[in-house]
């Protein structure tokens, strides 16, 4: 038993949508999930199309109730009621980067990333420099004053994700936030993406119904169920970091864990 | 050289020296057809455009195109600020309550359906012949216009959005002021743009059915007296107020929606 | 549909009409009419078959100057689709036409025609016309032009495309134009009538008002307000089953451009 408290902590969550008129009952989404999330750890879960993990994440983010379970952040209890106690973000402790872009298009690339940390009073010369850095790394340099439909997909998922990363949540939630991109610019992103969470190492919960993705991201692999999700497999990924994202299948024990995890989601 | 860039044939540039030359021509052509109309059906019938020109000289001359125009104009206006205001708030305060909005949309719908033009005699009835009349009539109209398109923008927000604003940290007047606002400023200004013009007309139309000033009263007056010269001579006035209008509502709509891929109306 | 949603409907309902009655009681039965005399004599009106009568009076002029100036107005755009340098010649004539306000030349109109329907016919005609010919003229130049070319190479002449693409891409534009337009042509025939006449919905409401029977105006509006929203269900329908083959188009944005 370790001493630590998990950063995360899912317990027994259980998630149906109200059901649509004329339509009795409406089937479970969630039911009885549990799981949890290590500080600075990469957790990657991979689960079929429709398992419910945008639910999931939707429901961790505040952005939705729950149903029954529990969730502790550090170890302190947070809503997951139905209704209007949530607090999306839960004051700005869950960073979450959406399937889609959603960047504001009437705001301007850096109007757009600088966003958030507007809001929160905390955009001085530190997180000036901060939002450079990550600008630069990600080759935005020079777009600041776009429009987003002057940016291809590519930028714009940069951008919103480093619209997360700049004002540094403890935790950020991923909903397959590549998947609406091209093979090239994915392997890309993932890359940055990694490059950057070495920089400064957060918590992730990345989901994606990719199995790759999830081996070549995660320090750790879930595999979801199809719905109502269940977590049938728990793999440690031990690959050695930095992973080369460009030749997977040439990393070390790669092929087996995939082997593996596709027969879980089977 | 230049074509109608808000065009349907924009895209035109085969034989394109042709095309101002053949504008010019039909403009030139639509004056002939005028005036041989007036030769074949008599100038009481229909006046000839010299005819029509010299009236509005006339009346410019006079000082009385100027002070009607001032009259309707100033009617237009205070309708267009009194109900524009409120059709424009009231559907931000609608959105706060979904509950509300599902229980008002029977009502919304049937006032829809309500020509509001028909409304004239009736506030000539409550509120006389004078000005407040027409300042009343031109606000029912431009109410219900921007009403509508603002309530088109308040449903057309994308609820992702306002989630990603939310886990950002967000109060709900941010939530406001930045997603709500944007998303129904095209609205409010397609709105205002149809509104506009109907505005002016709406001052035009109340005054053809009681005024004692104002270009409709004018155009109207002339009408009971068969003077067929005024009355065009009072259409075309008005004809050109309204273009005028039209033409610089759609400079200031392009600059402040710098943002969007492409200028298109956000209504039909 | 939801109980709560029913209940709140009937509060917004019973408000409304306890509102009314409130006004008619403050400032008397002349100047604003009781839901109850309306609903009277709306049924008297009925009975005696004058509304029937007026309404389709009102109805005739929206009718024949949607069909005068609407027909012309969507066969146009298919007539300049292939000379696109005339298109281009008469296009500002053709903005500039839709920017008259028409409703200011309804005088004009009752000088030229008399005070029986024609004037009515040619105000509808004219507001109609330019709606329904800027939404077809819309539905020609969004004729897919893969599409186009496809049957170019299939070999296909000029008068295939135009019957086989161009004309079933447009159509619906042209009855989108019709459907818009409907209301508009109801109010410029009220408005004509308002304006002169001795017959119609207007020339309800007009004598209505001269004579303070607010009960004959409100019956009348009520009347004019039932019959648009049943000619736009009717148009919507009519439209739908129509163009049954096309994937359902939902959403409030192409209801709205104001009455
Ligand atoms: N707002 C909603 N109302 C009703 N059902 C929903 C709603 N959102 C998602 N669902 C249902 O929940 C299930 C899981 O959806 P989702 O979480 O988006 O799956 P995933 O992200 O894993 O692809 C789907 O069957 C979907 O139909
Ligand atoms: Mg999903």
């Amino acid at each position: 038993m370790s001493s630590a408290v998990p950063m995360l902590e899912v317990k027994g969550l259980a998630k149906r949508f109200p059901p649509r008129s004329g339509q009795a009952e409406s089937p479970w989404i969630l039911a009885d999930l549990s799981f949890h999330v290590a500080d600075q750890e990469f957790l990657t879960m991979v689960g079929p199309s429709g398992a419910g993990k945008s639910t999931l994440l939707n429901i961790i983010a505040q952005v939705d109730g729950a149903n029954e379970g529990k969730i502790f952040f550090r170890g302190e209890l947070i809503e997951t009621a139905n209704g209007s106690a949530l607090h999306p973000g839960w004051n700005c402790q869950f960073g979450y980067v959406t399937q889609d872009d959603n960047l504001l298009p009437w705001r301007t690339m850096i109007d757009n990333v600088t966003l958030p940390l507007k809001l929160q009073g905390r955009f001085d010369a530190a997180a000036r420099k901060r939002v450079d850095e990550l600008l630069h790394a990600t080759h935005l340099t020079g777009f600041e004053r776009y429009y987003p439909h002057e940016l291809s997909g590519g930028m714009r998922k940069r951008a919103s994700l480093i619209r997360t990363l700049a004002y540094d949540p403890p935790i950020i939630l991923m909903d397959e936030p590549f998947s609406a991109v091209d093979a090239q610019t994915r392997t890309q992103l993932q890359q940055d993406l990694l490059r950057l969470w070495n920089l400064g190492r957060k918590t992730i919960v990345f989901v994606t119904h990719d199995i790759a993705e999830a081996i070549a991201l995660g320090d750790r692999v879930l595999v979801l169920s199809k719905s109502p999700a269940k977590i049938v497999a728990d793999h440690r990924i031990d690959i050695k970091r930095p992973r080369d994202l460009g030749n997977l299948y040439k990393l070390e024990g790669f092929g087996d864990i995939f082997e593996s995890v596709r027969r879980d989601l089977q | 050289m230049t074509l109608a860039a808000t065009g349907p044939w924009s895209g035109v540039y085969t034989k394109r020296s042709l095309v101002p030359v053949g504008r010019l021509a039909v403009g030139i052509a639509l004056i002939v057809v005028w005036q041989l109309g007036t030769n074949t059906m008599g100038r009481e019938w229909l006046p000839s455009p010299l005819d029509t020109l010299a009236r509005i000289w006339q009346l410019a001359a006079s000082g009385e195109l100027a002070r009607d125009t001032l009259v309707t104009f100033g009617e237009a206006a205070a309708g267009l600020i009194l109900g524009g205001a409120a059709g424009a708030v009231l559907p931000f305060i609608l959105r706060l309550s979904p509950r509300l909005m599902t229980a008002l949309d029977p009502l919304i719908s049937a006032a829809f359906g309500m020509p509001k033009l028909a409304l004239a005699p009736l506030f000539i009835l409550w509120f006389g012949i004078g000005i407040t009349t027409k300042v009343v009539f031109v606000a029912s109209i431009v109410f219900f216009l921007l009403f509508y398109n603002g309530l088109a923008g308040i449903l057309s927000i994308d609820p992702r959005l306002v989630a990603m604003l939310r886990v950002a940290g967000a109060s709900e007047w941010v939530i406001t002021r930045e997603i709500v606002w944007n998303t129904t400023k095209p609205f409010l200004f397609s709105g205002l743009k149809i509104a506009l013009p109907r505005a002016l007309s709406g001052a035009v139309v109340g005054e053809f059915i009681a005024a004692d000033a104002g270009l409709g009263w004018y155009i109207q007056n002339a009408r009971s007296l068969n003077d067929t010269t005024g009355v065009l001579a009072g259409a075309v006035i008005v004809t050109v107020l309204v273009m005028v209008v039209n033409a610089i509502l759609q400079r200031v709509q392009a600059r402040s929606l710098a943002w969007r891929p492409i200028a298109r109306d956000m209504t039909v | 549909m939801n109980p709560r949603v029913i209940v709140d409907r009937l509060v917004v309902f019973v408000l409304v009409i306890a509102g009314w009655q409130l006004c008619s009681s403050y400032f008397g039965t002349i100047w604003f009419s009781s839901p109850w005399r309306v609903l009277d004599r709306f049924i008297d009106e009925l009975r005696s078959g004058d509304l029937f009568f007026q309404a389709a009076y009102t109805l005739k002029a929206a009718l024949y100057g949607s069909l005068l100036g609407g027909i012309p107005a969507a066969l146009l755009p298919f007539a300049l689709r292939r000379r696109p340098v005339a298109g281009a010649i008469l296009d500002p004539y053709f903005v500039g036409g839709y920017g008259v306000p028409k409703l200011a030349l309804a005088p004009l109109f009752i000088l030229w025609f008399g005070v029986d329907l024609e004037p009515k016919v040619a105000l509808v005609a004219s507001i109609v016309s330019f709606l329904v010919f800027f939404s077809t003229t819309a539905g020609v130049n969004a004729v897919n032009s893969q599409y186009v070319n496809v049957a170019r190479v299939f070999g296909a002449t000029e008068r295939d495309i135009a019957r086989h693409i161009v004309w079933p891409g447009a159509i619906p534009y042209a009855f989108a134009g019709f459907r818009i337009a409907a209301p508009y042509a109801i109010g410029a025939a009220v408005v004509g009538e308002l304006i002169s006449s001795n017959r119609g919905l207007g020339f309800l409401i007009q004598s209505g008002a001269t004579d303070f029977d607010t009960t004959l105006v409100f019956v009348s509006l009520t009347t004019l307000t039932m019959i648009v929203i049943v000619v736009n269900l009717l148009v919507g329908r009519c439209e739908r089953w129509l163009l049954r083959w096309r994937p359902a188009q939902r959403g409030l944005t192409s209801k709205v451009i104001g009455a």
